[in-house]
């Protein structure tokens, strides 16, 4: 007995990925043509390796959504909840921790603290990566955290 | 919320996996519906009677 939600489902499986191989295809081509011009020697204006940068972050992270949203559709009802449930709860209980720091980077001192490196690099751009990459840690975490006991206290 | 889930499940003979691919859930999905401990939503309580053929009210109760 296949019924519409199964016949749905089955469509955003689909859909999610074939998503999944055009994007993994874009990737594998936008490697294969930076290591080429790369082994080739070829000089690129830095202008043109930022733009293309730009748009590959931001079709990329579009892409990402996309496929979130029809993962999301794709999972039953329950599945749904866990993940509504470790978003709010646990994404803001990362966030309000990510808060302290900010909160203390405020601090009279904090201008003359010595902060570690981040990817071998110890400038303005590299710490805002590291901030960001800090708070989506204690986000994802804490997601984690509430998405698994969500499933244990209904075992 | 009770529910009479585990008994129509088992005078069927039905897993708890062959439930689940009949209502389009999780088999873990049934289990915290089996167990009382997640409420479904009103289109998946409907889907639940439909499958037993018996009525939402001799299912789910308060």
């Amino acid at each position: 007995m296949i019924g519409v939600n199964d016949k749905s489902a089955r469509k955003s499986k689909t859909a999610l990925i074939g998503m999944m191989l055009v994007g993994i295809a874009a990737l594998f081509v936008c490697g294969a043509v930076a290591g080429y011009a790369e082994a080739s020697g070829a000089s690129v204006d830095q202008t043109v390796v930022t733009g293309v940068v730009v748009v590959l972050g931001v079709v990329g992270m579009a892409a990402a959504f996309g496929i979130g949203t029809l993962w999301m559709r794709s999972i039953d009802e329950a599945a749904q909840e866990a993940h509504k449930s470790a978003w709010y709860w646990g994404g803001s209980a990362g966030l309000a921790v990510g808060g302290v720091g900010l909160i203390l980077s405020m601090l009279p001192g904090a201008a003359s603290w010595t902060l570690p490196g981040f990817l071998g690099r110890s400038d303005p751009a590299a710490w805002a990566a590291m901030g960001a990459v800090g708070l989506m840690t204690l986000m994802m975490l804490g997601y984690g955290i509430v998405w698994a006991w969500w499933w244990l206290a209904r075992r | 919320m009770n529910n009479r889930l585990k008994v129509l499940r088992a005078e069927r003979d039905w897993s708890q996996a062959q439930l689940a691919d009949e209502l389009g859930v999780s088999r873990q999905t049934v289990n915290a519906l089996e167990t009382g401990r997640y409420d479904p939503s009103l289109p998946l309580a409907f889907r639940i009677a439909k499958v037993f053929g018996q009525p939402i009210e001799s299912i789910f109760s308060e």
